[in-house]
């Protein structure tokens, strides 16, 4: 089981890789780990770094990716992107946080949703 | 980069000017909002975002700090959407002109609308105090804000009239508002003594309580017309002048009860808070206080009906503002001083059933029940009603005859021709009505003939007056000479006002 849903999100991991760059998006890290958080994966559109939370789901438990994001997951990612800009010592681009929802259904291609700026760092 | 955007915020009935400061920075997305912001201050980022989105903008990207300067002074209420909103798009290079000049004030509702806020009147009386000659706010607000003359006013509907204004793609006229023309309109409501059947004593009592803004005390049994009597009183009250106006329309502005259609307080304001109302409520209080029941009064009436029926404490501190025209309300955040010049009107019934003083009915309460329910008005606050009035109950023939009394109107030009002697008289001092004498000027200006005086003596032998009463009837037939027009007192006038010590006479006390 465990390995079977780990299969699931490489391949989803992959499905989301070509998605962005067919959108334009140069795909500049994937799974990257800060002590307490992880990123799906970091991407450059323009002057944007956006940091990718990708999420698969079944057809039967589907959710929006607006409401595929707890606070502890939400941290987790923000934990890593800060360390991410620390160590490529970026501090001249703007960043962003996006959600990526790929749900599968037996028999058709998956559907892939999008939120961009799906959440914000409040204070610091 | 940074941006300021010129805000204000309510002290009081004061106001103060904040510059709302913006930076922005490269980064993780986000924003923090300091300098002392209440919750509504910093829910304001959501509101903030939500409209410019929907007003068909970007949100720009990036980290941003707004500061709310000066930061020691707390910022309530979400007048600073507005401008925080307007800050961001200067910031995203979407507004270009210069906003420092403009005060901005606006709630922003998800949509991009501007809505009302608070307090708009201060604001504009502090901007033009201050040199500031522009201001930008909603459209509800715009009446309210042209009261003030002098200042240009600028009602924008939604955030994307406000950005289009600044950038002058399609400025905005300034807003006008005349309310003087308003304030000569203003007719008296159809609550008119001519309704009022019999009472002629009562409706004689409160055009002297008018004429000389006495304190009053109504005593009479459930149904005798204490009330409907009351209800009449703003009515023969003479019209406000535009600066009154201005002041009394400050308080509600501050208290957010200004309605937007109607911003000048035409009519003089007639308040009744019901019995149960706590002094706080009576006051003005809260944890930044916000005036109460008698300042909402202030150059009205303050009604209290069933006297009686309020609180001790909550009678007890009217004492102070029935003295000094004004209450200062200290908490831990701030102390604040509200006017509060106001008429008292009281109203109870004589006993607790009721019918002590009427000729038919019996009273059924025991001479302790009476004592006790008399006893809770303080010696010192009676002191303060100058008049106290039994009113009747009306007999059947009084009751089926139709009314034949005179019209507010005649009543009011009499208290206004009153009123005018009165001003004339305390030209030059703070003192503007018979009523808020002091002792000096009562000296001065209620020498009494030898018959007036002789009648005052034996009224003060024989009903037992003290010195306290003394001068009020010294006041009131003061008051009573400015109604006829005469300059001395004369010996009616003393004997009408000692009429209305009725609490003196009664020996209830």
């Amino acid at each position: 089981m465990a390995m079977r849903s780990y299969l699931l999100g490489v391949s989803g991991e992959a499905t989301a890789e070509r998605y962005l760059q067919a959108k334009g998006y140069s795909i500049v890290a994937k799974n990257f780990r800060s002590q307490q958080g992880e990123i799906d994966l970091v991407a450059r559109k323009d002057e944007f770094l956006v940091f990718v939370e990708v999420k698969n789901y079944s057809f039967s438990n589907y959710r929006s990716p607006a409401s595929a994001i707890r606070k502890s997951k939400k941290e987790s990612i923000i934990h890593a992107a800060r360390y991410y800009l620390f160590v490529n010592r970026i501090n001249d681009l703007n960043c962003r946080f996006d959600v990526l929802t790929i749900t599968r259904r037996q028999g058709s291609e998956p559907v892939i949703d999008h939120l961009e700026n799906a959440f914000e760092v409040f204070g610091c | 980069m940074l941006t300021k955007v010129t805000s204000a915020a309510v002290n009081g009935l004061d106001a103060i000017f904040v510059e709302v400061e913006i930076n922005s920075q490269k980064g993780l997305p986000g924003q923090t909002i300091v300098g002392l912001p209440d919750a509504s201050v910093k829910e304001s980022r959501d509101r903030v975002r939500s409209a410019i989105l929907n007003s068909g903008f970007e949100f720009p990207p990036g980290y941003f700090i707004i500061n709310l300067a000066p930061a020691d002074i707390r910022k309530e209420g979400p007048m600073y959407d507005l401008p925080i909103a307007l800050g961001m798009m200067v910031l995203a290079g979407l507004v270009k002109e210069n906003v420092e000049k403009c005060v901005i004030l606006g709630e922003l509702s998800l949509d991009g609308t501007v809505r009302r806020v608070n307090g708009i009147l201060p604001i504009c009386l502090a901007a033009k105090k201050s040199g500031r000659r522009q201001i930008l706010v909603s459209r509800e607000n715009a009446d309210e804000a042209a009261l003030v003359e002098g200042i240009e006013v600028f009602a924008a509907a939604n955030l994307r009239e406000a950005i289009d204004h600044l950038n002058g793609e399609r400025p905005l006229a300034p807003h006008k508002f005349d309310g003087k023309t308003l304030l000569k309109r203003s007719e008296v409501d159809d609550l008119d003594f001519f309704d009022i059947k019999g009472q002629s004593h009562g409706k004689r009592a409160l055009e002297v309580a008018a004429a000389g803004g006495h304190n009053i005390l109504l005593v009479g049994s459930p149904g005798s017309g204490k009330t409907m009597l009351a209800r009449r009183l703003p009515g023969i009250l003479p019209p406000f002048t535009i600066e009154e106006a201005l002041e009394v329309a400050t308080l509600y502005s501050v208290a957010g009860l200004l309605d937007s259609k109607h911003p000048l307080i035409t009519q003089r304001p007639f308040r009744s808070p019901h019995h149960t109302t706590s002094d706080v409520g009576i006051i003005g209080g809260g944890r930044i206080p916000r005036p109460g029941e008698v300042s909402l009064a202030h150059y009205g009436v303050l009604f209290l009906d069933e006297f009686a029926e309020f609180e001790r404490r909550v009678l007890e501190v009217l004492r102070q503002p029935l003295e000094d025209g004004q209450v200062t309300i200290s908490r831990a955040q701030a102390t604040l001083t509200y006017p509060a010049a106001f008429m008292l009107v009281a109203a109870m019934n004589p006993c607790p059933c009721g019918n002590y003083l009427d000729p038919v009915k019996p009273c059924v309460c025991s001479p302790l029940k009476t004592q006790n329910y008399w006893a809770k008005l303080s010696g010192p606050l009676l002191d303060r009603i100058d008049l106290q009035v039994e009113i009747p109950r009306l007999t059947r023939e009084e009751l089926t005859a139709q009314p034949d009394g005179e019209s507010s109107k005649t009543i009011r030009e009499r208290v206004i021709a009153a009123r005018d002697r009165q001003r004339e008289r305390f030209a030059g001092s703070p003192n503007f009505s018979n009523a808020r004498m002091s002792s000096r000027q009562l000296r001065e200006h209620c020498r009494l003939e030898r018959e007036a005086e002789t009648l005052l003596k034996s009224a003060v032998i024989h009903l037992g007056l003290s010195a306290r009463s003394y001068d009020r009837i010294l006041k009131v037939a003061r008051t009573i000479a400015d109604l006829e027009g005469v300059t001395a007192i004369k010996a009616d006038h003393i004997a009408e006002a000692t009429q209305y010590r009725a609490l003196d006479r009664k020996g209830a006390r």
